[in-house]
């Protein structure tokens, strides 16, 4: 029993090691820019469900998703990136956000999930406290996107 | 004339805003229903933009500008919405009349805290109609009065009992669908008619 408990007790020691080494992380696409972001602050993948515009002072938050019995504001990425996305040939990326659920538009192509090394993951902090800093994954250096703080830092309203 | 296709709404508890419902530039706008005193056509407006009806002037204000939203021209669909309380009134141009819809108090949601800008003051919040989401214009700002904490409350009214939420002139019409057509309406309120 004591054996088994040692094993039990080890493999937890050596998943919680592991899980330590490495950071999980999704890749995805928007207007063409490729990105990454933790798995953790993504809350799954549904079909664009198209946008209801909202009269917004807000920097890049400009309108409304349809999702369940509710409504979820949407993060314009690709107008940050100064960019545009087809809508009809996209995708919705439900983010966790600090603030509530959170939409974003990203391209067709289905995101794609990657176990990367955090040595293979650089946090540094620039001029936009929106990305984290890079990682490698799948071979391609990606910048690493902050999703679940996403428009956090753009200025507020008096 | 009247309001086509009217409907009634189901409501499942006692506690119900009615709103009258608008196009402007694409978007659904809903503004409490118990300010609207008339819906006019563009026409009725005198040259310096000011409306009277009912020996009352409502002076215009550009809801579009104010919203920044882009209207889709005059059309035969342009109303203008006479709204106001005892304190101020003002006139303004909408696409479209929808019509009037009772909407649950609890199916009223907040706009999203992601909304962090000027906004939140034009706009009380929104709520998911059959077709599409309307947008609830803050009706304290529409008429440039003084903001105040939980503005809907005041428009509640207890669907069982007929009770509104304040003393005021309310519309005596039918509650008709979101999604069906209006004709050029005619709106009676108490007191006051309106073509």
């Amino acid at each position: 029993m004591l054996r088994s408990q040692l094993r039990r007790q080890s493999d937890t020691t050596a998943s919680g090691a592991i899980a330590a080494r490495v950071q999980s992380m999704v890749v995805f696409s928007v207007a063409g820019k490729r990105l990454a972001a933790r798995t953790e602050e993504i809350g799954g993948v549904l079909p664009w469900p198209g946008t209801m515009p909202v009269p917004s002072d807000t920097p890049f938050v400009t309108s409304l998703v349809r999702h369940e019995e509710s409504c979820l504001p949407v993060f314009d990425l690709a107008a940050k990136f100064k960019c545009s996305v087809r809508e009809e040939e996209s995708l919705c990326l439900i983010v966790k956000h600090v603030d509530g659920p959170l939409a974003i538009c990203i391209d067709a192509r289905v995101p794609s999930m990657h176990v990367v090394p955090r040595s293979e993951v650089q946090y540094q902090s620039g001029l936009d406290p929106d990305i984290a800093g890079s990682c490698v994954a799948g071979d391609e250096q990606l910048p690493l996107i902050n999703l679940a703080t996403l428009g956090v830092a753009s200025p507020r309203p008096a | 004339m009247s309001l086509r296709g009217q409907r009634v709404v189901t409501i499942s508890s006692g506690q119900a805003v009615r709103f009258l419902v608008t196009l402007m530039g694409g978007s659904s706008v809903a503004f409490p229903a118990q300010w609207v005193r008339g819906i006019v056509l563009p026409a009725s407006a005198g040259p310096d933009g000011r409306a009277t009806w009912a020996g009352m002037e409502y002076e215009r204000t550009d809801l579009f500008t104010r919203l920044k939203l882009k209207s889709e021209g005059l059309s035969p669909d342009t109303r203008l919405i006479l709204y106001g309380n005892e304190e101020r009134s003002r006139s303004f141009a909408v696409d479209k009349v929808l019509g009037l819809l009772d909407v649950e108090r609890a199916l009223i949601r907040p706009l999203p805290p992601q909304f962090r800008g000027k906004e939140r003051e034009r706009i009380l919040g929104f709520f998911v109609a059959p077709s599409s989401v309307a947008l609830i214009a803050n009706p304290f700002w529409v008429l440039d009065l003084p903001h105040r904490l939980h503005a809907l409350e005041m428009f509640a009214i207890r669907i069982a009992e007929g009770m509104s939420g304040e003393n005021d002139s309310r519309l005596h019409l039918p509650v008709a669908g979101l999604d069906e057509p209006v004709e050029p309406c005619e709106l009676s309120v108490e007191g006051h008619h309106a073509t």
